[in-house]
Parts: C-alpha cells; sequence; structure tokens
C-alpha cells in the first residue's frame, strides 16, 4: 500500500504493523521516507540505548494500527556522522566474517561443522575442503570417526583420535 | 501532526533522516528481507537511492529461503551482494545505536589524513567527472552524472581489503590516497557497470538502473567475489608474506596536482636517476604470476636487465629500447614487487642510488591474465604515473576474478582512456602511441578478469641494446 502523504506515519508514532511476507512488529516510526516509500521503524529492545532498527518498504504494509505517540526518536539524538568510524567498524566486521568464514566448511554436514567446531576449542584445525586439517598435519575425512584421522606424527595422530571420540562423545550426550 | 520527514544537520551538512539512519547502519551486521521471502544476512556496506532504495551487503549469505529462485547458494558466503530496490523489502538492523560515542568516536591518525584527501577530492570531483565522461566510450550509457552529494555520501566505502592491509606497512598517504582514489573509481564503476549474469562485475555502492533491468529473473542480484574460500585467501596470503616489505603505490592520476607529491612513496615507484636522460622502463605489473618487469638503465649499454618479481612461468618480454622513454608502472598490493636498485638491478649510474626522481610516464605491458587467480585489489592498483609535467598515462591494473566459476573474461569497457600523451615525441619524431588496457573499474573486492593488453609501442628498435640518446634523452628538460 502506498501512502499518499505522509502524515499517518508521523514521525514518534508508535505503530504495529504487518507485513504481505507475514511479519509483524511494533516500532516507533523514526522517518518516512516519501522518495523512497520507506518506513524506518525503531523497535524498543530491552534495554539501553541500542534498539532494532528496520527500513520497511511501506508497499509492503499490510496493515497496521496505530499505538500512541511519541517523541521524535531521533530528535534527541547527536546528528552527526563519523565516516571514519563508520568505515573502521565495517573493515573490522569484514575481518571478522571472513576469519569465521574460514572455519566454516563448505559442502560438509551439520555434524562435520559441530566436530570442526568442539575440535577447535583445543586444537588448531582448519578446513581443506572437507577435511579437518588438525595442527597442519593430522587429516580427518568424511565421516569423521577415529578411523578416518590420517597423517601426521603418530603422538599428534593419537591426540587427534582421543581428542576426536572425546568431543563425539560429547556431542552425542548433547543430542 | 508530527514531521514526516526531516532534514537532520549533521556537522556540515544536511541530509534527510533516512540518509542518516542508513549510514548510521554500515558496518553494522544487518538481515535483509527481499520479496519472494528470502532473507539474506550480511554487513550493511552501502545503500542506492538511484531510482529507489537498494543496498549493497558484505559477506552475506541467505539464511531464509524464499519461495523464488535465487542465484545465492544456501552455504555460500558472498563477498559483496547487491540487493535492487525492486527486490527489497526491509533492512532490519539489530542493536543499533545511533548516537555518536555508539558509533565509535576516536579518531585514529588516518582519519586527518583521510578527511584531508576528502576534502580535496571534492575540489576535483568536477574536473574528474568531466575527464571520466569524456572518455566513456559509446557503449556506456551511464552517461548521466551523478550527483555530487552522492559521492559525498559514498566517500566512506570502504576500499582496502583487510588483506591487502595487512600488506602494507601502514603509510599514512599511501592508505589515504587509496581511499580517495579508489572513491572515484568506484564511482566511476558504478556508471558503468552492467550486470547481464552472475558472472559481471563490478558492484557498487551507488547502484544503476542498469543493474535493474539486468535482474528481473533474481530477487537479489548476486556478485561474488573470491566466492571460494581458504584455500585461496590463505595462498594469498602467503603470496603477501613473501614479500612483507613491498608497499603499494597507488597515487591518483585523477587529481594529478595531488598526487605528484606524494609519488615517491612505495616501493613500486619507477626509478629513474636523475643523472640518467631517459631511464627507460616497463614495468609489468604482476597481475597474474606470469608477469614481468624490465629494467633497462639508460647508461649502461649493455644492462638490459629482465627483474621477475615473483616466481612464474617465463614469459616473454619485449625490451624496450631506451629510444621510447616508457615507463610502466602500477601497483598492484597481491603482488608486492619491489624496484631495488641492488639485488636484481644493476644500475650503472654511480650514485644513482635510490633517488626517486620524477616519474616518467610510460605504458604497462600487460600479459594476457589467465592463470592463477591473483587477488588484487583493484582500487588500489591503477597504474598511473603522473609526470612532473602532469603528463600521464593512466593504465589501469584491475584485479583478476578469483571466481573460478568464472571462465570467461568479462567485457570489458574501457572506462577511462584519459591519456594524455607526452609532449615529447620518439626520436624519430613520431608520437609514442600508448594502448591503454580495457578495464572495469570497481569497488574494491570485486571480481573481474581483466585482458591487460597494453603492448608497447616503440617506435624504432635499433641493434645496439642501449643508447644513449644523449643527456637530455628525449624528454628535453621536462625530465631532467
Amino acid at each position: 500500500m502506498t501512502m499518499e502523504n505522509g502524515d499517518e506515519f508521523a514521525v514518534g508514532c508508535f505503530l504495529s504493523i504487518r507485513t504481505t511476507l507475514g511479519d509483524e512488529f511494533e516500532g516507533q516510526v523514526m522517518t518516512f521516507d516519501r522518495e523512497t516509500n520507506y518506513l524506518v521503524l525503531q523497535e524498543s529492545s530491552k534495554h539501553g540505548p541500542r534498539r532494532n532498527i528496520r527500513l520497511l518498504k511501506a508497499d509492503y504494509i499490510k496493515d497496521f494500527t496505530f499505538l500512541g505517540q511519541g517523541q521524535d526518536p531521533l530528535h534527541s539524538h547527536d546528528c552527526s556522522l563519523d565516516l571514519n568510524a563508520l568505515q573502521s567498524r565495517e573493515e573490522l566486521a569484514i575481518r571478522q566474517a571472513e576469519a569465521d568464514a574460514e572455519r566454516i566448511g563448505v559442502g560438509v554436514t551439520t555434524e562435520a561443522q559441530n566436530i570442526f567446531d568442539a575440535l577447535s576449542k583445543t586444537l588448531p584445525v582448519r578446513w581443506d575442503k572437507t577435511v579437518i586439517v588438525v595442527m597442519n598435519e593430522v587429516r580427518v575425512s568424511s565421516p569423521y570417526h577415529s578411523e578416518c584421522v590420517i597423517g601426521g606424527t603418530p603422538a599428534a595422530n593419537d591426540r587427534v583420535k582421543k581428542v576426536l571420540d572425546f568431543e563425539r562423545k560429547r556431542l552425542q550426550l548433547r543430542s | 501532526m508530527g514531521r514526516s520527514n526531516k532534514n537532520l544537520v549533521t556537522e556540515d551538512h544536511t541530509i534527510s533522516s533516512m540518509l542518516f539512519i542508513t549510514m548510521s547502519i554500515i558496518g553494522l551486521p544487518v538481515d535483509v528481507h527481499v520479496k519472494d521471502g528470502s532473507v539474506y544476512s550480511g554487513i550493511f556496506h552501502t545503500a542506492s537511492f538511484d531510482a529507489g532504495f537498494g543496498v549493497v551487503l558484505k559477506q552475506a549469505r541467505m539464511t531464509k529461503k524464499g519461495k523464488g529462485l535465487s542465484n545465492v547458494g544456501n552455504e555460500v558466503l558472498v563477498d559483496t551482494l547487491v540487493v535492487l530496490a525492486d527486490d527489497l523489502v526491509q533492512v532490519v538492523a539489530k542493536e543499533v545505536a545511533l548516537t555518536v560515542d555508539a558509533v565509535g568516536g576516536k579518531m585514529t591518525g588516518d582519519c586527518e589524513e583521510a578527511v584531508t584527501l576528502e576534502v580535496r577530492s571534492s575540489e576535483n570531483r568536477p574536473v574528474d567527472a568531466e575527464q571520466v565522461n569524456q572518455s566513456r566510450q559509446a557503449g556506456d550509457n551511464n552517461s548521466k552524472g551523478k550527483p555530487d552529494d552522492r559521492r559525498q555520501k559514498l566517500e566512506f566505502n570502504k576500499k582496502n581489503d583487510a588483506k591487502i592491509q595487512s600488506l602494507h606497512s601502514g603509510h599514512e598517504s599511501d592508505t589515504c590516497l587509496r581511499r580517495v582514489k579508489a572513491d572515484k573509481a568506484s564511482d566511476q564503476s558504478s556508471e558503468t557497470e552492467r550486470s547481464t549474469s552472475p558472472d559481471s562485475t563490478c558492484t557498487h555502492s551507488t547502484i544503476s538502473e542498469d543493474l535493474k533491468e539486468a535482474s528481473n529473473n533474481f530477487p537479489a542480484k548476486f556478485i561474488e567475489k573470491s566466492a571460494p574460500r581458504g584455500k585461496d585467501r590463505t595462498n594469498n596470503a602467503k603470496e603477501f608474506k613473501l614479500n612483507p616489505a613491498a608497499k603499494v603505490f597507488s597515487p591518483s592520476f585523477l587529481y594529478p596536482n595531488s598526487a605528484s607529491p606524494a609519488v615517491p612513496t612505495a616501493a613500486n615507484m619507477v626509478y629513474m636517476p636523475n643523472s640518467c636522460a631517459a631511464a627507460n622502463m616497463v614495468y609489468i605489473p604482476n597481475n597474474s604470476p606470469a608477469a614481468n618487469m624490465v629494467y633497462i638503465p639508460n647508461s649502461s649499454p649493455a644492462a638490459n636487465m629482465v627483474y621477475i618479481p615473483n616466481t612464474s612461468p617465463p614469459v616473454p618480454v619485449a625490451t624496450i629500447q631506451p629510444e621510447v622513454g616508457f615507463n610502466t608502472f602500477a601497483s598492484q598490493p597481491s603482488v608486492p614487487t619491489k624496484i631495488s636498485q641492488n639485488g636484481n638491478l644493476t644500475v650503472g649510474n654511480a650514485g644513482s642510488g635510490s633517488q626517486f626522481s620524477q616519474p616518467l610516464p610510460y605504458a604497462a605491458h600487460y600479459p594476457p591474465v589467465l592463470s592463477e587467480p591473483a587477488y588484487l585489489q583493484p582500487t588500489n592498483s591503477p597504474a598511473v604515473m603522473v609526470g612532473r609535467s602532469a603528463q600521464f598515462v593512466y593504465v589501469q591494473q584491475v584485479a583478476q576474478d578469483l571466481l573460478h566459476g568464472v571462465s570467461a573474461p568479462f567485457s570489458t569497457r574501457p572506462l577511462l582512456n584519459h591519456v594524455q600523451f607526452p609532449k615529447h615525441q620518439g626520436p624519430h619524431g613520431q608520437p609514442i602511441p600508448v594502448v591503454l588496457p580495457a578495464a572495469v573499474l570497481a569497488s574494491a573486492q570485486q571480481p573481474f578478469a581483466i585482458q591487460n593488453h597494453v603492448p608497447v609501442l616503440q617506435p624504432a628498435f635499433t641493434a645496439p641494446p642501449i643508447s644513449v640518446p644523449g643527456p637530455n634523452g628525449f624528454y628535453g628538460n621536462k625530465f631532467s
């Protein structure tokens, strides 16, 4: 539904909205951008200054309910943008995401990933396609049982086998 | 009742609340809902207000599958995901604090220079736009200029890849130059990007209308870069580590005034000894393992050296005769190449040492980019030399596609063919031709395969390897 005028989305008012895709949420209007037809809502989450922010295309609003009027949520904020901080934040986030992604196997089962995560607590592990490489020398391939542990010095090999068995048991107990 | 849309006054600008909020969530993990019900999660990178509201995520993956088809696999982590305005339904950012403190107001040393350069870039922007527009080829139909406020908005785009940053010795001016230049690059790229298939590259902060046309079949336009994870990155990281001291020099040809003083900072400088009239060097950037560099010092008659910065299959390199004073230079963060005066290169001139005189314009000879992908930060690596007389040849060195699945090189269109031929001429009075590679500029971390064929055309070759043209070389007094 498109809004002809923005008065119905007055800044600061609390709305409960249902979208055409089936989402439902409540929030306070931060702004309504007429050009792009986007409604920006702030959801009250727990405590503290941190909120969830939604940028919702008004076309997808199925219906909404007016819950009350509040103050302009942006008014009290110091509206300045530190571009460099934004940039740094983004860089950091990307770096972190990349690091995390290295720890996720592509094309591996959930079980394999769980084993990997469990092993990574105590051993340096990395993925090599679908093979878990431990300490850069011991390789654990699918299906990641003790029999599948290959390579490395006998000591390292044994250690990996032991940890693998241990972690497998732990995972079984949990699930 | 209340205001429905207000303009916020930030320090210097008045922007809409929507824009303010959009910028405030940059760098935060967001969930993007698209019209078929799919949800993608990633780091909010940028948005476009051009013909609707579209967003770009980094390190995105599909977290909820919708009804429609998608070109993003379930487990695939996409480096850059472009969601067009038509497809976008919702952007949800969790745990956002809009206050200054929450954003992180600490300024590092970098920031000041970055700010300065941003200012500078804004001054030069009109010039840049003209140059860019003039050099566009007919094929580009994005000749419409971008409003300056958009460019300003996009200035904070991150251009430096983390890997690349780890390479650098942290030279401040390099970083800032890169940022500025990359911003220009990314702006330009956005105006010429074509995305007719998932193979297309050059996703960018500003999403042009052409992108929209191309993505009718998919709810989310997916432009993938370096999709194979792990191995490639490890290898690339290793490559980087091999040359830890290498710096990346990426002068901004777009700002000849600003770039020249900062030029002699990186190891990829073209070295031209002062006493040598015309140091004829061809530097072949190593955008693939098969790149070579040729350094021919002028005053040493028999010193035709070939410096191969990377272990790679030998590639025949044209030995450039000194009559043509072309210095090719490109900076590539992925391939650290050092022009060392000791080691591999023998400098005939005594005392020429490691002076960095003003760089000469030169053309780059790029071997075809066909082999192992080398991750390259495209926006960090345009090959630019700014001569003292502000004559320069812009040769762009663009990243090669890391994506294994992309075998066909993208159709590249020359983005910048702005060439100023040196006013001096070759030894036989012929203008020295320069052929620029077709290249696609893109924002950071974009995949594309570039065929860089820049034959170095020499008007004449004489039999003896080097003939010293004279004390002043071919360039008169301009470069001495």
